[in-house]
């Protein structure tokens, strides 16, 4: 097993004998305070897939950007052909025989697959577009890689899948040889999923480059060459494809810092306050993002909910605050069914919201901080009659920015001058001001430097330990492990399973990225009875 | 966490005072003045090319709407509609809801206004006042109650409603007025002349500024109050800044929705009754000249500060009164005003863009992602949550 402290990086073609078609010699890249790249080095050799892996954050996405020519690396460079060269942007890149794919991809829903494909490249006979050889390149290419498409179709009515096919010929028939390709399963059914990987591997038979963006790690196994990971920015191993396992790969990926001692609480749970009972929602798109999902949250309790994006945990958080409708299952708090409830009356039964989104959801940045801390529905106890009382605002803002710590210069200030940590301190401050039955915290220190986020976690530690229930939405592991008295995992809008709070990254990690990942309850603490729906999320 | 405990004061406030520098710093003379000066300066433009001296028209222009007692008064009697249509569109975009329906509130509340006023001349005249006004506030307010709905239950654009139901207000009224309450001997379709006890009497007769200024004035300073003061119209800045924090905050905003229709209806609904009161003394057809549409060009210029609105309800209210004379005295084209108007209109509704602009280069240039805009999303989500 790798020792996973990042002593397994080799250089650059490590091997030194096959060409590098593409890669990345010391690339740094910050965003401000983020590190987003740290002196990344890795390099595909021609005709292979190479898989690019690591957690959400950890720089495959700005990686991608730097090497397509989106955005620039403040240090080091980008390699062609073994070369460093400075690219001048997409235009250049494309000159150079290097495609992306995006998850969100470039098809013209209006027009034909066809003229999707040649878009811009219309093979021309004088002054006209020559349809014909057209329709004939498009079939020939078609061919060429097995796959069958009807290329009259409009392509707003064309699968997901063939969209994606078209996108990728596309590259092709603009003479790319290097196809970068963003997480390209995540918007895939497992059938079609594979079928996409039987046509990457038909493409790098016919001598052409893949670099794969993935979380998938059992595909990762399957179809790459060669694996690079990130972490924290850094690239921490390049393996060989057929050397390594997803159990390794998983490890690689969450790294298994220092063992921070959990702090679980002092005494047991108590009752039960919230209760979800197979909830099922959609996402705006009307993707099914929920599939009958049932938990239960204690008094004096923090359950951490870990999930790679995308499987559920943003919903998750909306529905219970109110902000999502359900499309089945109820919602209990200390008993009283509150599923269609609206925010309001949630907030008002003690149920607080911190929101992830917190330059929209969670400030009104424009408006003065005073503003913001005492906007709640308890507003009306603040005066009498409808009217606002000078001195009780006050008063509640400062008890506010005082028990948050908030460092600010006028109160009349609008949120907007605060730093990022600052500005989360005034939204912890006025969610615990009332000392709430349960807290709904989404990614609570985003963004938060160091001590903010030390002080926020004693926040949420010591309204646990008056008797809150908090339900903790995190992609920070550490916090996880660090906060947390049990660790729920989401997958496909499903509990995957359960663990205690001081398991190992590589734990949470493994249950969070397996495909296979059952309903397994590994520890004690509430069971599950009832997630043992059939349907998958996505039916 | 100990060290942590004190409130230091002006730490990192002024180096990140970064965003809408423009909004909050310009003051509300520069966001005025500015639109007013360039469309001055398109004006001397038009007047050069048509072989007349800018200077000496624009003087002139000043001296019929500033220049007496009496011009002042003329002036004065001209804004005094634009105040209460102004604030009515202010007061609705306090909360972020767009409404052009206070056209149709002003038509509709002048004409309930004539249809009492002629039958209140027994009453005490600050009775028959009252009862007129009151009958003009509930029918500006009925005619916004639609869209209120629409809006608040269903998240119809309130736009495109409260501009359609302009337009079936005027027929309704035409209709009305030719079905039921024609005046006698009338060919045009107008109501009888209010009751004297009714009319909203000159100040400094015979002058046409009468007490509708006051009261215009009076609900000018109401709502500077209320929307600082009040719960609710702490809760309309809230929504119409923020319109997805507000309702993750649980805020009321489908109240503040419907009260913010609503409510513009119903001072558009008072203003139409004080110029039935105190100006034309009836309804007939015509009877808007477009206040309700200048209205949200001031409301516009003047975002929804309460001094804004009175003086830019100053400002159009002496173009319209001096444009009518000057007329009378030099042969200039009879658009000129209506050039000055649209400028001042066009550039008030372009500062919108300029923020955004700002932004869109700010993102251009950084490669910090910023997430994208908010308001279709969060239009999405007032509508279906409380």
């Amino acid at each position: 097993m790798t020792n996973a402290t990042g002593s397994t990086h080799s250089g650059p073609a490590a091997d030194g004998v096959e060409a590098c078609r593409i890669g990345a010699s010391g690339v740094s890249r910050s965003f401000g305070p983020v590190r987003a790249n740290a002196d990344v080095s890795f390099a595909v050799r021609k005709g292979s897939v190479h898989a690019l892996i690591g957690e959400n954050g950890a720089g495959k996405s700005t990686l991608m950007r730097i090497l397509y020519g989106l955005d620039f690396p403040d240090a080091g460079s980008v390699l062609i052909d073994g070369k460093a060269v400075v690219l001048a942007g997409p235009r250049d890149t494309i000159k150079r025989g290097i495609g992306l794919v995006q998850q969100e991809l470039a098809i013209i829903d209006e027009l034909t697959l066809l003229e999707n494909l040649v878009l811009g490249e219309e093979p021309r006979r004088g002054v006209s577009i020559d349809w014909k050889r057209a329709r004939a390149d498009a079939k020939k290419l078609a061919e060429s890689v097995g796959s069958r498409i009807d290329w009259s179709t409009p392509a707003g009515q064309a699968p997901i899948a063939i969209q994606q096919q078209v996108e990728i010929l596309r590259l092709i028939y603009r003479g790319a040889d290097v196809l970068i390709l963003d997480e390209p399963t995540a918007v895939l059914a497992p059938a079609q999923a594979s079928q996409l990987l039987r046509l990457l591997s038909t493409l790098r038979d016919a001598g052409r480059t893949i670099v794969f963006i993935s979380h998938k790690l059992d595909e990762v196994i399957e179809i790459a060459d060669d694996i690079t990971v990130l972490r924290a920015g850094r690239t921490v191993a390049s393996l060989r494809g057929g050397e390594t396992s997803v159990q390794d790969l998983a490890e690689l990926i969450m790294g298994d810092g220092a063992v921070i001692p959990a702090r679980p609480t002092t005494r047991p749970p108590g009752q039960e306050i919230l209760t979800v009972d197979r909830v099922s929602a959609v996402d705006d798109r009307g993707t099914q993002r929920l599939a009958r999902i049932s938990l239960t949250l204690h008094e004096g309790e923090i359950v951490g909910v870990a999930a790679v994006a995308g499987n559920g945990q943003e919903e998750l958080a909306e529905v219970l605050i109110g902000l999502r409708k359900t499309n089945g299952g109820s919602t209990r708090l200390d008993g009283a069914d509150i599923t269609g409830h609206s925010v309001r009356r949630r907030r008002r039964a003690g149920i607080a919201y911190v929101s992830a989104d917190r330059k929209h959801e969670g400030l009104a940045l424009a408006l003065p901080l005073t503003d913001n801390a005492i906007a709640t529905p308890r507003l009306g106890s603040l005066g009498a009659h409808g009217w606002l009382s000078r001195r009780a605002v006050q008063e509640r803002a400062r008890a506010i920015f005082e028990r948050a710590s908030v460092r600010l210069g006028s109160p009349s200030d609008p949120a907007s001058s605060l730093s990022g940590g600052n500005q989360q301190r005034v939204v912890i401050g006025r969610e615990m001001i009332d000392n709430p039955r349960v807290v709904i915290a989404s990614q609570p220190t985003r963004g938060v430097d160091i001590r903010g986020i030390g002080f926020i976690h004693e926040l949420l530690r010591q309204a646990r330990d008056e008797g809150a229930g908090i339900l903790l939405f995190s992609e920070e592991l550490d916090e996880l492990r660090n906060l947390s008295d049990r660790i729920i995992v989401l997958q496909r809008g499903q509990i995957a399973g359960e663990l205690p709070g001081g398991s190992s990254r590589s734990a949470i990690g493994d249950l969070m990225l397996s495909q296979t990942a059952a309903l397994q309850t590994i520890t004690g603490g509430a069971p599950f009875s009832d997630n043992d729906s059939s349907k998958g999320p996505r039916s | 966490m100990s060290t942590d405990r004190s409130i230091v004061p002006g730490l990192e406030t002024a180096a990140l005072r970064s965003e809408p520098f423009y909004r909050r710093h310009l003051p509300l003379i520069a966001r005025v003045g500015v639109p007013v000066v360039i469309s001055l300066l398109v004006g001397a433009v038009v007047l050069a090319a048509s072989g007349f001296n800018p200077l000496s028209i624009y003087s002139m222009l000043g001296r019929e709407a500033f220049g007496s007692l009496d011009r002042i008064d003329a002036t004065l009697a001209a804004t005094t509609p634009l105040i209460f249509t102004a604030l009515a569109a202010a007061f609705a975009y306090r909360a972020g809801i767009f409404t052009v329906g206070v056209e149709g509130s002003f038509a509709f509340g002048g004409l309930s206004a004539a249809v009492v006023g002629t039958q209140v001349g027994g009453l005490p005249p600050v009775l028959a006042v009252s009862a007129c006004l009151a009958a003009g506030l509930l029918a500006g307010a009925l005619v916004a109650l639609v869209p209120a709905l629409l809006r608040a239950v269903w998240g119809v654009d309130e736009v495109v409603t409260t501009l359609m139901l302009n337009f079936i207000v005027s027929g309704v009224s035409g209709w009305l007025v030719q079905s039921y309450f024609l005046a006698e001997g009338q060919a045009n379709s107008a109501t009888g002349y209010v009751a004297s006890a009714a009319e909203l009497a000159p100040l400094n007769p015979p002058n046409q500024t009468n007490g509708g200024l006051l009261i215009a004035l009076a609900l000018v300073v109401v709502y500077a109050i209320w929307v600082k003061k009040s719960t609710l119209g702490f809760q309309f800045a809230m929504v119409g800044s923020a319109p997805r924090f507000a309702v993750a905050q649980g805020l009321r905003v489908r109240l503040v929705i419907i009260t913010a229709l609503v409510g513009a209806g119903a001072i558009g609904g008072i203003g139409g009754a004080s110029h039935t009161l105190g100006i034309v003394h009836r309804y007939s057809e015509g009877f808007s000249a477009t206040f309700g549409f200048t209205g949200i060009a001031i409301a516009l210029l003047a975002r929804f500060n309460p001094v804004g609105v009175v003086v830019g309800a100053i400002l159009f209210g002496a173009l319209n009164s001096a444009g009518s004379t000057v007329q009378l005295f030099v042969n200039i084209p009879i658009q000129l005003i209506d050039i000055l108007q649209g400028t001042v209109m066009i550039l008030a509704v372009a500062q919108f863009a300029v923020p955004r602009l700002l932004r869109n280069r700010r993102k251009r240039r950084g490669a910090t992602v910023e997430p994208a805009d908010i308001p279709q999303a969060a239009e999405k989500k007032l509508g279906d949550t409380e």
